[in-house]
């Protein structure tokens, strides 16, 4: 049986974790500005008019939109790094010797490591829906809680990733590879329809498309390539599930106390 | 007294290396049990198969009523680590982490924050509670660490190589929190290295060298268990005679005597507490009036050396 007081103090620590590290916070949030700031507006001004139109109108709310969406994935990714500093202190050990159930640390952590992503990330995007305008505040409930999902699907992800590997170099080269790989796979940056094909047949079943357009979904741009709002939720249910439930499985069965690089 | 955890030929191997190799032992309600060994010998791996943080290749362990290794959630209840190596995070302050531990192992608010307070205090944290840990001396991160079990006060207290980096201050008003601990209810399972820390703590102590359990009993057991193992020196006014070294000799207990000078006695025994009384009244029948009597008993090396030879040092070297 599953205790939630344990769960959400796992999660807790992982959040107040977060915070400490003041140095990454502050540039994550200089690199979202110069995203916007100087990307998005310089890119926005180069486009086509049928582009801005089969975009919904402006590129730029397109591009912010998905830009929310690289933010929470990098910053929910984050909780992997944790592990590897923890397992650099010997803080692994510690966490599996504490009176919690495995299943309670993998979701506590998914949970924390999701929920830390979606409050740092909440002010870019209340930031982000003042520059787009909100049209639908029901849409836009829905898609905030499939991000929810979404962020505690990318910390679930990145644990399963980080136990499975057990070596922090090869974690860290694997998430560059992946974070270029799953980014630029999606629709977090342009548009399905501009992708040659088989980019596109890839990029319709990547979690960051079905976050990036459910989000701009609830935000109310109207583009005729986003994904259907209900198999946007359907994928990041799945996604949130297949990784929780291989966490749990690896920490289960997998997971001991030394033997990390 | 009843058993609280019973160990069952626990094997851990890591590759070809056997790290513990078929430890059977049992542990009772209420004991502080010394795990003594050099480096190497299996007390930690023993350790952290007992706290569930790795798994046994072979044999298992019951803390409690629960299997280790089909109920490690339930047998985590009744367990508590401090580790060899202080597991803490450089970015965490010392408040962070023990506050946490505390809502973790499910103390209430209220409880949480006196025994946060109470723990700093006595380990001298407090004004230090909100700096992060990265600033630390080794002793210091150590203190935190033991301060975990301190504030959960587990069923077991499981307590690895509890003082080593402590200043000896430190290490006594550590000792005296260890046996306020057991009297409170806690079990305490203690692995250390040094010979005085297992010999003053611990109600027994189980010996391990090259993961196997060589012997486990009360540690004046385990000195009288060396024949010969207390050493009595005697100064005589005048020399003795062959003749009333052999009647010496007939005394039950006295195991060799080697006469350093004429009037100067070496007298190897076990239990020499008991004898003394019985070695004076010889000379004093003797009418040999003794000059000076020095008496030494074996230390927890001693023992150790007589099970394996070589001394712990010599053991932790190779």
């Amino acid at each position: 049986m599953i205790s939630l007081r344990k769960v959400w103090t796992v999660a807790e620590r992982d959040m107040r974790t977060f915070l400490r590290y003041k140095f990454l916070l502050i540039m994550r949030a200089i690199w979202f500005l110069a995203q916007i700031a100087l990307f998005g507006l310089v890119v926005n001004q180069m486009l086509r008019p049928d582009v801005q139109t089969s975009v919904g109108g402006n590129y730029f709310n397109f591009y912010v939109a998905g830009i929310i969406i690289t933010m929470l994935y990098s910053t929910a990714v984050f909780i992997g790094y944790d592990i590897y500093e923890e397992a650099d202190h010997g803080v692994i050990e510690y966490l599996l010797s504490v009176p919690v159930s495995r299943q309670e640390l993998v979701i506590g952590r998914s949970i924390g490591g999701g929920l830390r992503s979606f409050i740092y990330v909440s002010p870019m995007m209340l930031f982000v829906l003042y520059l787009i305008g909100i049209s639908n505040p029901i849409q836009l409930l829905v898609a905030f809680m499939s991000l929810f999902l979404f962020t505690f699907g990318v910390a679930g992800f990145s644990i399963t990733l980080a136990v499975s590997i057990k070596s922090s170099d090869r974690f860290d080269i694997l998430l560059g590879v992946f974070d270029a790989l799953i980014v630029r796979l999606s629709t977090t940056l342009y548009p399905i329809a501009y992708m040659p094909q088989y980019y596109a047949g890839i990029a319709k079943f990547n979690p960051l498309t079905f976050a990036a357009d459910l989000f701009r979904w609830g935000a109310g741009i109207e583009s005729t390539f986003l994904t259907s709002p209900a198999i946007a939720a359907f994928g990041i249910v799945s996604f949130f599930s297949i990784f929780t439930f291989l966490g749990i499985f690896l920490h289960e069965r997998k997971i001991e106390g030394g033997g990390w690089q | 007294m009843p058993s609280i955890i019973r160990i069952a030929n626990l094997t851990k191997k890591f590759g070809s290396l056997v790290a513990v190799d078929h430890l059977s032992l049992e542990i009772e309600d209420g004991e502080i049990l010394g795990l003594l060994g050099p480096n190497g010998a299996g007390k930690t791996t023993t350790l952290l198969m007992l706290t569930t943080v790795i798994k046994p290749t072979e044999g298992t362990a019951f803390i409690g009523l629960h299997d280790v290794t089909r109920e490690p959630d339930k047998a985590r209840t009744l367990v508590g680590m401090a580790f060899q190596e202080p597991k803490l995070l450089w970015v965490s302050t010392p408040w962070d982490v023990l506050d946490w531990h505390a809502k973790v192992c499910g103390l209430s608010t209220d409880e949480r924050k006196k025994r946060v307070r109470w723990a700093l205090e006595e380990l001298e944290l407090w004004s230090e509670r909100h700096k992060i840990i990265h600033t630390f001396s080794g002793g210091m991160r150590k203190r935190v660490e033991i301060a975990k079990i301190l504030i959960q006060r587990p069923k077991i207290a499981i307590i690895d190589e509890p003082t080593s980096q402590i200043d000896i201050v430190g290490k006594h008003r550590i000792w005296n929190m260890i046996r306020d601990l057991r009297d409170e209810g806690s079990t305490i399972l203690l692995a250390t290295n040094e010979l005085y820390e297992a010999d003053l703590l611990s109600d027994r102590v189980a010996i391990m060298h090259r993961g196997k359990l060589l012997v486990c009993d009360e540690p004046k057991k385990l000195k009288d268990s060396i024949p010969g193992g207390d050493v009595i020196e005697v100064a005589l006014e005048k020399d003795v005679s062959q003749k009333s070294l052999e009647k010496l000799k007939e005394i039950n207990r006295i195991v060799d005597i080697l006469t350093t000078k004429p009037n100067h006695l070496k007298i190897y025994l076990n239990q020499a507490e008991e004898v003394l009384p019985q070695i004076t009244k010889f000379f004093m029948k003797a009418r040999t009036p003794i000059k000076s009597i020095h008496m030494s008993e074996p230390s927890l090396d001693d023992v150790f050396a007589h099970y394996t030879g070589l001394t712990i040092e010599e053991a932790q070297r190779r």
